[in-house]
């Protein structure tokens, strides 16, 4: 009614105004209709005429016009509007968003595309999200992000935290998705500083077909930071936390201990001083420390009409909970764009880090912590408790100071690229992409005998008879040169893209090591030339080389911004394999409900589109040429007493060995409504790998050394939901807030081994493999005896099948479940009892922020995946140590237990017992932050500043009894927490400041 | 127009990005890295050698001649008991001891694999020989050492198995599920393989003194001929083969005057020895058959306290202790005994064994013993480097005298049988019967993994007798099935029912 009258009013005054028409002053402010705060720089123009003005820092505004004539109000990213002025002096107007995140850019591979226009499903996550979290991976930042995306992460220093893309989707290739970072196809991103990334997209469906043979496990795409044409910019960033061990396993005290080895191992002399004391020792608190991190970041950026550049240079460091776990990391990066004419640009990317980490041995050490006995000493004076004497493990805190890992990391990495642009509607690209990775593993080990010289007493077996020095040279390079042209042109309401392009790429590496002992004790003296010349310990080397040539050719289609159609294909040609091409299409559609006239009558949505898409993935992440029959060398025998050297061709190989495909198809829906406040996605995918690696046994007559051999043959399947909700809004005075949630339903299964092998993975100690991934189960499974509870008495014992002899079977031990009724209780009485995998996993963020306050919170959990608590099951020796909370529940005869048996020794077998729930929710991140506001700001020159508290992993609640519900691990063994690197809470304090 | 210059411009720049590339069309050929590729070993003109010594290298698998094989030899027999404590390989060893194992044992199958896995690397061998650049005399000595190899492994497989798949050259891939190549072949044509195998090699062999030390001889082909003979009870080839080698026509071989001194370090590659597997010391300290030495040494038991020596597997049983004759030095060079307390052991190279009390069993196998004092090792127990003693002079004098006593050749047969008694301290035999043969031929070669093949092959000469052996053990012989073990399950299953199973089983 209101635009009819407008309408009206508008005829009246151009029909009898127009003549009489004079210039009056017009004033007003434009606001944001979300955060009622002044939009500055909004266009103000006259219609139909070029009188203009835009807006003050305010917002405010000041035109003269005539009374008949009607104000446009613009500005990019709002819905422009149309005022008439009618006799008003003061014009205020609120602009609304424009479909909001709906019109950002997405990276797709090899091009971008409005979000809007998307037909895949891509997740986004921007720079300034991921610089909010004090961590050195941008990955870890993605956690809770992003719906079918889940991050693994440990919490060890320089870790790669790993990244499963929908569900996983092999089991004997890689499992990782691809990283392209601005054009650089890697696996590995620790190099890069997370201040200096623009944004990450991770490919989830058959839309990162586009890059084929690699594409299977998802990708993700890293775009880093460029100049602007403008003012200097100048932005230091930092913070500095602290890092506690959290959720740390409280260990049996020196009574619990007492009384659990008089069960145990009765014969063991407990009192036996100085190799046992009276008092508890808390070998946790020898081995760990509250550790300072700090991240530092300075960049410099701007640039003219014809050039822009960005340099940036960070150091951040990360001190491990675990003693001497030091890291260290310098990055340097130049982005640059030269306009060398009209047509053509010349850019640049590169970037330099390198890394210094003193690295730790968990699986020793970790485990031995776990495990020492709490009446031996860890040190007493500079001498160290002699565990192994006491017939324990080594003492860990021994080995970690009588070892020194440093692993030095240099790298390269970047592009230069030539953009030609002859055309309005056409670019042609040419691009180098390189990556050199130069590496330094060096190792000491110190001497030490089994004497008093280092323990408390002498005796046991830890020792190290001497010094031994190893060093590890690695180098690799890659290169991969792009050559895209793209046509972008809009004929009419069609809009049509069309990409073409070939990608050829070369990688090779090698390593060179050796390795000398008795090297003198120095650590400033680390060369092997040092070391005993006549007894050269060993040196190798060896290496890789593998080829790809690829051509990609995508085409999209737009009609009426409504019907959207996107094509694309990769045939990729991979020197690995014997057959060399595949080819790997896929199609999507999308269509724009909320634009048909149907919906112009509804005020619903603000946007819905209804998407599809359907491709054909590769996973090529297996050995390169390993078709090839490789021949069995120097193979020792004796002619005349003396050393020959013979070879043998003995392996079976699959000739016709190639990649794994997995044919994805996704159906979503993403929609706006109620203003834009609520947007969400809602996808349903289905994966099916096939052509998946699987082992095959073959009869002994062929001869293969282990009667088997790699080929395609099995085949999975990864199916679910995705759901992402946000609602954001603005309020009057300042104040806002926001809620995001996704949530992720994930189904694994194995599909068919169509003949291959079962396959046993996941070894703790004695109790041998624990998961089988079999026919039907998901990837992974654990596979163990079913404990039914605890035998009671000896009548219970007789009357049941008993595992192991029956004559070593005593009340209190652990009561397992007859599965095949034979009466017998060994390896055929398994059942599967769930995997690593989660059912669901889930993030919620919330947002608040008042005046110039913010409050942050993210949350993530998951549920549904089981955990096999390995260092619990794994016993070497009777008197390895056990949990206070076993203790304390462990049967006895005057305290009888239904659950818990009275001891875990080396001969109890792989059961339920110690499975249990992985399901767990943390609050990730919790930050409070304060931006200076603006007229502070000015008085002190700054363009930005902004402070903050900010706290990772605040608390986590879990049913699992052990350290850390988040265990990254392989395609088959992972979820088994065995020598886990502890969880740490991260308290930090830091600044952003830009002029 | 501009837009067609513009368009040519496209054209060239998508020509020359792709198919320049791909113009080098060996871009995407990438050689294996760090690894030698079959194609590089048959190009190496030293790879007929290189592969034939590959060959001779399986000699050591733990599988062909280590745990397996103890098991499957003395354990099985009734020299041996299988020992170690009662409950160790119980469900493996145990069974072999008592004559019921099943086609599910793993050993069985680890034996039949280890074994076809040597006629695999000698069939790849005996495939790239001819194409050697070699001239055609060492050709055929590569070719023959491998044939007579072959033939050795064979030979083990007919009399453990009976007739098995006949594998005489290199199946292609693309051949796995070829029932053809999995069915058994009779245990005739197994035996014409073998017989052929070692015709060529006896053949085109030189004689010891032409060639290395280790290598296949001509005598030694001749000698294993000889035996293959023996168990087909062809008295006269067994006969003429036998009677070259001990008349010193194809070399120079005697027996070593010291029998204990046999199976030491000592007697490797003595006079007396025809063919042996070779063993030594190498930097990465792997050079012996995997546990052999180590899985029949003295094992600690009772009150332990001592860095014992092995597993204790095979241990020397009643029925071979009460075989020898009084006073034969045999007896105490084939067996420690280990004596009750307070008094120990001290073995040939004065390593002191504790008393009963704190070890395992009562007798383990001295001809497996490998001094780590006297004798050379590099500290890997699981390989220590003992020779293994395939054949030797001893036991060619008795197929010479038991073919001889089947030909009617009496005095032959007393001269061959005296020799062995006068070394071992006895008196000389005035007459000659098989049973006296027999008899000296268990004590001869006590131990020496012969036994079990050899009472099956006596039960053929003269029904009953194995099962009287057996009986003596306290074991009982199924006639019809102990003749052979269980062919493995899984090697059944994998060949789609083509491979049979053995009666009985």
């Amino acid at each position: 009614m209101k635009k009819i009258r407008y309408l009206f009013l508008l005829t009246w005054l151009s029909a009898f105004g127009l003549a009489q028409a004079q210039n009056q002053r017009v004033t007003g402010r434009v606001v944001s209709q979300n955060d009622k705060q002044g939009l500055p720089g909004t266009s103000v123009v006259v219609k139909g005429t070029t009188v203009g003005t835009s807006t003050d820092a305010e917002g405010n505004y000041s035109i003269e016009a005539g009374t008949g004539a009607v104000l446009q109000f613009s500005m990019i990213g709002m819905k422009p509007q149309e005022v008439p002025v009618g006799n008003q002096s003061t014009v205020n107007v609120e602009l609304a968003d424009d479909a909001q995140a709906l019109e950002e850019v997405v990276v797709v591979g090899y091009g971008t595309q409005r979000k809007r226009d998307l037909t895949g499903a891509v997740a986004q996550l921007k720079g300034e999200e991921i610089i909010k979290y004090p961590v050195q991976t941008p990955t870890q930042a993605l956690q809770s992000k992003m719906a079918g995306v889940q991050i693994i992460a440990s919490g060890r220093p320089n870790e790669q935290p790993q990244i499963r893309v929908r569900g996983v989707g092999s089991a004997l290739a890689g499992v990782s998705p691809l990283y392209v970072v601005d054009g650089v196809l890697t696996d590995d991103i620790r190099n890069i500083s997370n201040n200096d990334i623009l944004s990450i997209e991770v490919l989830k469906d058959a839309s990162a077909a586009i890059y084929g043979v690699r594409a299977a496990n998802g990708v993700v795409i890293v775009t880093t930071r460029r100049g602007k044409s403008g003012a200097t910019q100048v932005q230091y960033d930092a913070n500095f936390s602290l890092r506690q061990p959290a959720n740390l396993v409280k260990m049996a005290s020196r009574e619990q201990y007492v009384s659990y080895l008089a069960d145990a191992a009765p014969n063991q002399n407990i009192s036996n001083p100085p190799l046992t004391s009276d008092q508890t020792t808390n070998w946790y608190d020898f081995a760990l420390r509250n550790a300072p991190q700090s991240n530092h970041n300075l960049s410099i950026s701007g640039g003219s009409e014809r050039n822009t550049f960005f340099f940036s240079a960070g150091y951040f460091t990360d001190f491990g909970v675990v003693n001497t776990n030091d890291f260290r990391r310098l990055t340097i990066r130049a982005n640059n764009e030269v306009k060398i004419n009209d047509k053509l640009t010349f850019s640049n990317q590169l970037s330099f880090s390198r890394g210094n980490e003193q690295a730790v041995n968990l699986d020793g050490t970790y485990q031995s912590l776990y495990r020492a006995a709490p009446i031996v000493p860890a040190k007493v004076g500079d001498k160290y408790g002699n565990l192994s004497a006491f017939g324990n493990v080594g003492n860990p805190i021994l080995t970690l100071d009588a070892r020194n890992q440093q692993i030095i990391n240099n790298r390269l990495q970047g592009n230069l690229a030539l953009n030609y642009k002859p055309v309005e509607w056409l670019t042609l690209r040419s691009a180098f992409n390189t990556d050199l990775v130069f590496n330094r593993d060096r190792t000491y080990l110190r001497a030490f005998q089994n004497d008093v010289n280092t323990f408390v007493t002498a005796g046991g077996n830890q020792r190290q008879q001497n010094s031994q020095l190893s060093l590890t040279d690695g180098k690799s390079f890659r290169y991969i040169i792009d050559n895209t042209a793209t046509v972008d042109k809009t004929f009419g309401e069609n809009d049509f893209t069309f990409l073409l392009g070939a990608v050829t790429e070369k990688f090779t590496s090698d390593f060179i090591s050796g390795a000398r002992i008795n090297i003198p004790n120095d650590i400033n003296q680390w060369y092997l030339g040092l070391g005993d010349p006549n007894q050269q310990l060993s040196n190798n080397s060896s290496g890789d080389l593998q080829t790809r040539q690829s051509f990609v050719t995508r085409a999209t289609y737009g009609l009426k911004n409504k019907y959207l159609f996107n094509a694309s294909l990769r045939a990729d040609g991979s020197s690995k394999f014997r057959e060399r091409w595949g080819y790997f299409p896929t199609a999507g559609i999308g269509w724009v409900i909320s634009d048909e006239s149907f919906m112009k009558t509804q005020s619903l949505f603000n946007f819905l589109k209804f998407r599809s898409s359907w491709g054909i993935l590769g996973n090529d992440n297996i050995g390169s040429n390993a078709y090839i029959l490789t021949a069995a060398v120097n193979i020792p025998y004796f002619y005349n007493n003396g050393l020959t050297l013979g070879s043998a061709i003995q392996d079976i190989k699959d000739q016709q060995l190639k990649w794994e495909r997995t044919q994805q198809v996704d159906v979503g829906l993403d929609f706006a409504l109620l203003d834009n406040r609520l947007t969400g996605e809602i996808d349903y995918y289905n994966k099916t790998t096939r052509d998946a690696l699987a082992f095959r046994v073959i009869p002994a007559i062929f001869g293969d050394p282990d009667n088997q051999f790699l080929t395609n043959i099995a085949s999975f399947r990864n199916r679910g939901f995705e759901f992402v909700l946000n609602w954001k809004e603005s309020m009057k005075a300042g104040f806002g807030y926001s809620i995001g949630a996704n949530l992720t339903l994930n189904n694994n299964q194995i599909v068919g081994l169509n003949g291959g092998q079962a396959l046993l993975a996941g070894g703790v100690g004695q109790q041998g493999f624990v998961t089988r991934s079999d026919n039907g189960q998901p990837v992974g499974s654990f596979f163990v005896l079913n404990a039914t509870g605890v035998y009671q008495n000896q009548a219970e014992i007789d009357a049941s099948p008993v595992f192991g002899n029956r004559a070593d079977r005593r009340p209190g031990d652990l009561r397992y479940q007859d599965v095949n009724g034979d009466n017998v209780i060994n390896a055929d009485d398994r059942i599967y009892a769930g995997s690593y995998q989660p059912k669901l996993y889930y993030g919620i963020n919330l947002g608040l922020n008042f005046k110039g306050f913010d409050l942050a919170a993210d949350i993530y959990g998951n549920a549904g995946n089981k955990i096999y608590n390995g260092k619990k099951a794994f016993r070497f020796e009777n008197t390895d140590n056990i949990e206070s909370a076993y203790a304390d529940a462990r049967w006895t005869t005057s305290r009888p237990s239904q659950t818990d048996p009275r001891l875990i020794t080396a001969a109890t077998p792989a059961s339920t017992y110690f499975v249990e729930s992985g399901s767990f929710v943390r609050l990730n991140n919790l930050t409070l932050g304060y931006t200076i506001p603006t007229a502070l700001r000015e008085k002190v020159k700054l363009r930005a500043a902004r402070i903050y508290i900010t706290s990772q992993n605040l608390f986590t609640i879990k049913q699992f009894s052990g350290f850390s519900p988040e265990l990254p691990g392989g395609a088959l063994d992972s979820g088994i927490e065995l020598n886990s690197y502890p969880t740490t809470r991260t308290f930090a304090v830091g600044l952003n400041v830009g002029f | 127009m501009n837009y067609t210059r513009q368009l040519i411009r496209f054209s060239l720049f998508v020509a020359l990005s792709g198919a320049g590339l791909t113009g080098c069309a060996d871009f995407l050929d990438t050689p294996p890295q760090g690894q030698i590729g079959e194609a590089a070993v048959r190009s190496d003109p030293a790879a007929a050698q290189s592969l034939v010594t590959g060959v001779y290298n399986s000699l050591w698998e733990e599988n062909m001649h280590g745990l397996s094989y103890v098991g499957l030899t003395n354990i099985a027999s009734d020299d041996a008991d299988k020992g170690s404590s009662p409950a160790d390989g119980a469900n493996s060893f145990g069974t072999f001891d008592n004559l019921n194992p099943t086609p599910s044992v793993g050993n069985i199958n680890d034996l039949w694999s280890a074994y076809f896995r040597s006629i695999a690397r000698a069939n790849q061998a005996l495939t790239l020989i001819p194409l050697s650049a070699a001239d055609q005399a060492t050709r055929n000595q590569l070719e023959s050492e491998v044939r007579f190899l072959r033939a050795y492994f064979y030979f083990n497989l007919v009399r453990f198995f009976g007739g098995v798949p006949l594998i005489g050259t290199v199946p292609p891939v693309d051949e796995i599920n070829n029932t053809a190549l999995q069915t058994r072949a009779s245990r005739e044509a197994v035996y014409a393989l073998i017989t052929s195998d070692l015709r060529f090699a006896a053949n085109n062999l030189p004689i010891k003194a032409q060639t290395q030390t280790g290598k296949v001889s001509k005598a030694a082909a001749m000698g294993m001929l000889a035996k293959v003979y023996l168990y087909q009870k062809n008295w006269q080839q067994a006969y003429n083969l036998t009677d070259s080698i001990s008349r010193n026509l194809v070399g120079t071989y005697d027996l070593l005057p010291n029998y204990a001194n046999i199976w030491r370090e000592v007697g490797a590659n003595s006079s007396e020895s025809i063919f042996e597997v070779q063993t030594g010391i190498n930097l990465s300290c792997d050079a012996a058959i995997n546990l052999y030495s180590v899985s029949q040494g003295p094992r600690a038991g009772g009150k332990r306290g001592w860095s014992d020596l092995g597993f204790g597997l095979g241990t020397p049983s009643e029925s071979l202790l009460k075989e020898y004759e009084p006073n034969d030095l045999r007896r105490n060079a084939t067996i420690i005994f280990i004596n009750p307390a307070p008094l120990g052991t001290v073995l040939w190279d004065g390593f002191r064994v504790p008393s009963r009390d704190s070890v395992e069993n009562d007798r383990y196998n001295y001809k497996s013993y490998h001094s780590r004092t006297a004798e050379r090792n590099c500290g890997n127990n699981d390989r220590l480097p003992k020779n293994l003693r395939i054949l030797r002079l001893g036991e060619v004098l008795l197929i010479h005298t038991e073919a001889a006593l089947a030909l009617g050749r009496n005095a032959d047969a007393l001269t061959d049988i005296n020799r062995l008694r006068t070394r071992a301290g006895l008196p000389a035999q005035t007459t000659i019967d098989r049973e006296k043969i027999w008899h000296e031929r268990r004590v001869e070669l006590g131990m020496e993994h012969d036994r079990f093949f050899d009472l099956v092959r006596q039960e053929d000469v003269q029904p009953g007798r194995a099962v009287q052996a057996f009986a003596a053990h306290g074991k009982t012989f199924v006639k019809g099935k102990n003749e052979v073990f269980p062919i493995p399950q899984n090697q059944i299953q994998l060949s789609g029912g083509a491979l049979t199973q053995n009666p009985g089983y």
